[in-house]
C-alpha cells in the first residue's frame, strides 16, 4: 500500500503522466512488477506444479526456493503477489504521429479526452468518475470539459445503463462507466433487452448506437469473487451489441475510440490488472483500430493460440516456452472483439496449423472458448490434428485465496499444448 | 479499614487480572442500574416512537462496553494486519459504528436473523463468532468462519446471513428471510441492513414493496455513515431522509452513535414487527473513522477535522463510558481494566489465528493442477 494521497495529488492534466501511487476508493491494483519478477514467478510456478503432491508443506518450500528476493518476514501469505503474466509491450507505432509513454488507464483517459474534444455531444458518467474514477481513467476530464459533460451518478447500475440508453437514443454520445464488470449484472436487462434490441424493434427508427459502456474486467491478484470476473460470455450471447477487450494501452485507445464511434451499443472491458502494469508508447492523437478484427501477433505453423485481454500475454509466454522447449512454432492471436468475432482469421490459422488452444480466465462451461471451439470444428473439422483445447478458469466462483490455483496460468496452457502436440 | 481494603484490592485486582475478585469488589460500590434519557427519534408514519428514557443495568453496560471495545480493537488490529499484507483483498472496517452492531444485537434475540452488506466484521462478532474465527477468516485460514474462502466480505454465522459484496443485493434476501420467519410462525424478525449508498439501488424499493404488501416481519435498517465510498449523501441522494424512503413503510431516524438509543429503537421496531403490523424502517445515523476500505485513506472527501470532531464528541464507546462512570455504574479504572483485557486477548487470538494452516483444499486444488487443465474438480471441500 502506498502512502495516502491528498486531493491535490490526483487529477494532473493530461500531458505529464502522473506518478503511480495507491488508488482511492474500491480495489487497489497492484503496482506493475519489474520484469525480474518473471523469473521468480517462473520458479514459483514450477515449484507449484512439481510439489503439488506435498501441498501442505508447499508454501514453506515456495518461500525457500524462489523468493529470497522478497522480504525475510517469513510468512507465506505475503509472497502471493507475483503476477501470473509479464506484460509485453508492442513496438512503438510509427504511423499515428507523436507518441507518449502511457499505461492503460492513461491511454483510456487519452481516448476519452480525444472523444470529448471531437464530439461536443459526448458525456461521461458513472460512479465516482468526476474525481477521476477509482482507476483514474477519467482524471482531469471534468476540469477540462465541465461538470455537465463528466458527472457522477448515484449507486445504481441499472439506472446508469438505462439512462445511457436514453441519452444515446436522442443522438448524443453516452460513455457510461460501470465501476467493476462484476457489478454489471443489475444492468443486464437494460443491455440485453433494451440496448441490444432498440434498432431492431423500432425498425431502425431509433437506435442507441452511440452508447458505450466501459468496465474494469478480469483478475487482479486479490479481487476475490466480486472484483475479478470476466463476464464477456454472458454478453456474447446477445445479438445487437459489441463486446471488446484490449490487451494493451495502444490497443485500448484505438479500440475504445472505435467503440465510441461505432453505431452500435458497445461494451468495452478493460483488464484492470493492466491499468498500471502495462506501459507502452501510445499516440497522442486519436486513431482507430477496427472492431471485429483479430490480430495475429506472432506467426507460427504448428499450433494456434487464441486469447484476449491479459491472457494474451500469458499465451505469448507459452508460445516462447513451446519454441524453446519443444521446438513448436505457435501462432498467437489476440481476438480483440468478442462479439462479433473474427471467424476468418482464426479459421485460416487453424487450417494452417491444425491445432487450436483457446484460453480465458472466465469459467470453462459456457465460456467464450466454447463458441470458438464449436465454430472452428464446424469450419475446419478435417484440418484438425487434435481436439481443440480450452484452458480456462474452473467452474467455481472466482476464489479469494485460491486465485493462483484458479487462473489458467502458463503452466496449465503449456501442459495442454504439450498434450495436443503429442495427441 | 474497609475502605483501605477496598482500595488495596482494587489496585491489586487491576494488576492480577482476576475478573471474579474485581467484580466482587466492584459490586459493593456501584449502582445496579441507572436511568438515562435518550434522544427522541424522528418518526415517519408513526404516532409513537421508542421511549425517551431507558434503564441500563450495570451488567448490560459492562457487556456492551466490552463488546464495543472488542469490535474496536479487532478492527484496528485488522487495519494493522492489512498494512502488513497478512490480510489481503478487501477489508472494510466499521470502527466508529460499534454502537450499531452492539445496539442492534441488544435489541433482538439470538434466534432473530440479520443480514448486512460488506462492512460486516462487527456484526459477525455480535452474532456470536469469536474474534479468532473472524481474524482467521480475514487472513484466509481454515479456522475462519467461511473456511478462509470468503475473506472480509463473506462472513457467516448462525442466523447471520453475511457478508454480501454486491451493494443492495442483500435487501431482497432479507425480505425473503422475513417471509420465512412469518411462515415458520416462531415470532422471529429479520434485520436487513444496507448503507446510504445502497439506498439508491432499485432492488431495495422492490423489497420494500414486497415486504409491505405481504406484511413481512422485516426491519429495514439504513446504516447512514454519511458517505457512500467517497460520495457524500447530499451528492448521491435526492432525499437524504433515509428513514422516509420506504414511503408507505413507517420509519424512524435513530442516533446511531448512542448504543442505548439504538437498543431502544431496535426493541421498538422488533415489537412492531412481531405484532404483525408489517415492515418498519430504521435509519441509524452513524460514522466510520476509516475510509471506505483499506485502499481509501478516507480524507480526500472529508476533512480530518470532521473525523476528529466525531471522535471527540460522539464516539460510541466514549459516550457509554461517560454515562456509566457518571452514574456510578462502573469506575474508570474498571473500564480501563476491561479495556486492557480485550486487546491482549485479541492479539493472542490473532497469533493463534495466524498459526493455523491455509485451507486444506490447497491439496485438492494443486492436485487438480497436475491433471488435465480441463478437469472440472468438485466444488472445493
Amino acid at each position: 500500500m502506498g502512502p495516502p494521497l491528498g486531493p491535490s495529488q490526483w487529477g494532473s492534466r493530461l500531458g505529464a503522466p502522473p506518478p503511480l501511487p495507491a488508488v482511492c476508493g474500491g480495489a487497489a491494483c497492484e503496482p506493475g512488477l519489474p520484469v525480474g519478477m518473471a523469473a521468480i514467478a517462473a520458479t514459483a510456478g514450477r515449484l507449484l506444479r512439481l510439489r503439488a503432491a506435498g501441498a501442505e508443506g508447499q508454501w514453506c518450500r515456495l518461500r525457500g526456493a524462489g523468493l529470497q528476493a522478497a522480504s525475510a518476514a517469513g510468512d507465506a501469505a505475503q509472497r502471493r503477489h507475483v503476477a501470473h503474466f509479464t506484460f509485453q509491450p508492442d513496438p512503438e507505432p510509427q504511423e499515428y504521429g507523436q507518441t507518449q509513454k502511457m499505461n492503460l488507464f492513461q491511454a483510456i483517459t487519452s481516448a476519452l479526452d480525444n472523444s470529448l474534444a471531437k464530439d461536443p455531444t459526448a458525456v461521461i458518467f458513472g460512479e465516482d468518475v468526476a474525481f477521476g474514477g477509482v482507476f483514474r481513467c477519467t482524471v482531469g476530464l471534468r476540469d477540462k470539459y465541465g461538470k455537465d459533460r463528466v458527472f457522477n451518478t448515484p449507486l445504481c447500475e441499472q439506472g446508469i445503463v438505462g439512462f445511457g440508453i436514453g441519452i444515446a437514443v436522442t443522438g448524443a454520445t453516452a460513455i457510461a462507466e460501470i465501476q467493476f464488470a462484476d457489478y454489471i449484472f443489475p444492468a443486464f436487462d437494460q443491455i440485453v433487452n433494451e440496448a441490444a434490441k432498440y434498432r431492431y424493434r423500432s425498425g431502425d427508427l431509433f437506435n442507441c448506437g452511440s452508447l458505450t459502456i466501459r468496465a474494469p474486467w478480469g483478475c487482479v491478484g486479490h479481487g476475490a469473487l466480486y472484483h475479478s470476473q470476466s463476464p464477456e460470455a454472458f454478453f456474447a450471447h446477445c445479438p445487437g451489441i459489441k463486446v471488446v477487450v484490449p490487451r494493451s494501452p495502444f490497443q485500448a485507445k484505438g479500440l475504445l475510440l472505435s467503440c465510441i464511434e461505432d453505431r452500435n451499443p458497445c461494451i468495452f472491458f478493460e483488464p484492470k490488472i493492466l491499468y498500471r502494469a502495462a506501459v507502452e508508447q501510445v499516440p497522442v492523437e486519436p486513431y482507430n483500430i477496427p472492431l471485429s478484427q483479430a490480430e495475429v501477433i506472432q506467426e507460427g505453423s504448428d499450433v494456434t493460440l487464441v486469447a484476449w485481454g491479459t491472457q494474451v500475454h500469458v499465451i505469448r509466454e507459452v508460445a516462447s516456452m513451446a519454441q524453446e522447449k519443444l521446438g513448436v512454432s505457435c501462432e498467437v492471436i489476440d481476438l480483440r472483439t468478442i462479439l462479433p468475432w473474427d471467424v476468418d482469421t482464426v479459421c485460416k490459422s487453424v487450417i494452417k496449423t491444425g491445432r487450436l488452444l483457446i484460453s480465458h480466465e472466465a469459467p470453462l462451461t459456457g465460456g467464450f472458448a466454447s463458441e470458438i471451439s464449436s465454430t472452428v470444428q464446424e469450419e475446419c473439422f478435417l484440418n484438425l490434428e487434435a481436439p481443440i483445447s480450452r484452458v480456462c478458469g474452473y467452474d467455481t466462483p472466482f476464489p479469494h485465496i485460491f486465485e493462483p490455483f484458479y487462473i489458467p496460468d502458463k503452466w496449465k496452457c503449456y501442459d495442454a499444448l504439450r498434450k495436443m502436440i503429442n495427441y | 479499614m474497609r475502605k483501605m481494603l477496598a482500595a488495596v484490592s482494587r489496585v491489586l485486582s487491576g494488576v492480577s487480572q482476576k475478573p471474579a475478585s474485581r467484580v466482587l469488589v466492584a459490586s459493593r460500590n456501584f449502582a445496579n442500574d441507572a436511568t438515562f434519557e435518550i434522544k427522541k427519534c424522528d418518526l415517519h408514519r408513526l404516532e409513537e416512537g421508542p421511549p425517551v428514557t431507558t434503564v441500563l443495568t450495570r451488567e448490560d453496560g459492562l457487556r456492551y462496553y466490552r463488546m464495543m471495545q472488542t469490535v474496536r480493537r479487532m478492527e484496528l488490529k485488522a487495519d494493522q494486519l492489512y498494512k502488513q499484507k497478512i490480510i489481503r483483498g478487501f477489508c472494510h472496517l466499521c470502527d466508529g459504528q460499534e454502537a450499531c452492531c452492539v445496539g442492534l444485537e441488544a435489541g433482538i434475540n439470538p434466534t432473530d436473523h440479520l443480514i448486512t452488506a460488506y462492512r460486516a466484521h462487527g456484526f459477525t462478532f455480535t452474532r456470536g463468532l469469536s474474534v479468532r474465527e473472524i481474524l482467521a477468516e480475514l487472513t484466509g485460514r481454515r479456522g475462519g468462519c467461511a473456511k478462509g474462502k470468503g475473506g472480509s466480505m463473506h462472513m457467516y454465522a448462525k442466523n447471520f446471513y453475511g457478508g454480501n459484496g454486491i451493494v443492495g443485493a442483500q435487501v431482497p434476501l432479507g425480505a425473503g428471510i422475513a417471509l420465512a420467519c412469518k411462515y415458520n410462525g416462531k415470532d422471529e424478525v429479520c434485520l436487513t441492513l444496507y448503507g446510504d449508498g445502497a439506498a439508491n439501488q432499485g432492488q431495495i424499493f422492490e423489497a420494500y414493496n414486497m415486504a409491505a404488501l405481504w406484511k413481512l416481519p422485516c426491519i429495514f435498517i439504513c446504516e447512514n455513515n454519511r458517505y457512500g465510498m467517497g460520495t457524500s449523501v447530499e451528492r448521491a441522494a435526492a432525499s437524504t431522509d433515509y428513514y422516509k424512503r420506504g414511503d408507505f413503510i413507517p420509519g424512524l431516524r435513530v442516533d446511531g452513535m448512542d448504543i442505548l438509543c439504538v437498543r431502544e429503537a431496535t426493541r421498538f421496531a422488533a415489537a412492531y414487527c412481531r405484532s404483525g403490523k408489517g415492515p418498519i424502517l430504521m435509519e441509524l445515523q452513524t460514522y466510520r473513522y476509516h475510509g471506505h476500505s483499506m485502499s481509501d485513506p478516507g480524507v480526500s472527501y472529508r476533512t480530518r477535522e470532521e473525523i476528529q470532531e466525531v471522535r471527540s464528541k460522539s464516539d460510541p464507546i466514549m459516550l457509554l463510558k461517560d454515562r456509566m462512570v457518571n452514574s456510578n455504574l462502573a469506575s474508570v479504572e474498571e473500564l480501563k481494566g476491561r479495556k486492557l483485557l480485550t486487546p491482549v486477548a485479541g492479539e493472542r487470538r490473532e497469533e493463534g489465528g495466524l498459526k493455523q494452516r491455509e485451507p486444506s483444499t490447497v491439496l485438492n486444488a494443486s492436485q487438480a493442477l497436475v491433471s488435465r487443465a480441463q478437469d472440472r474438480p468438485d466444488a472445493p471441500r
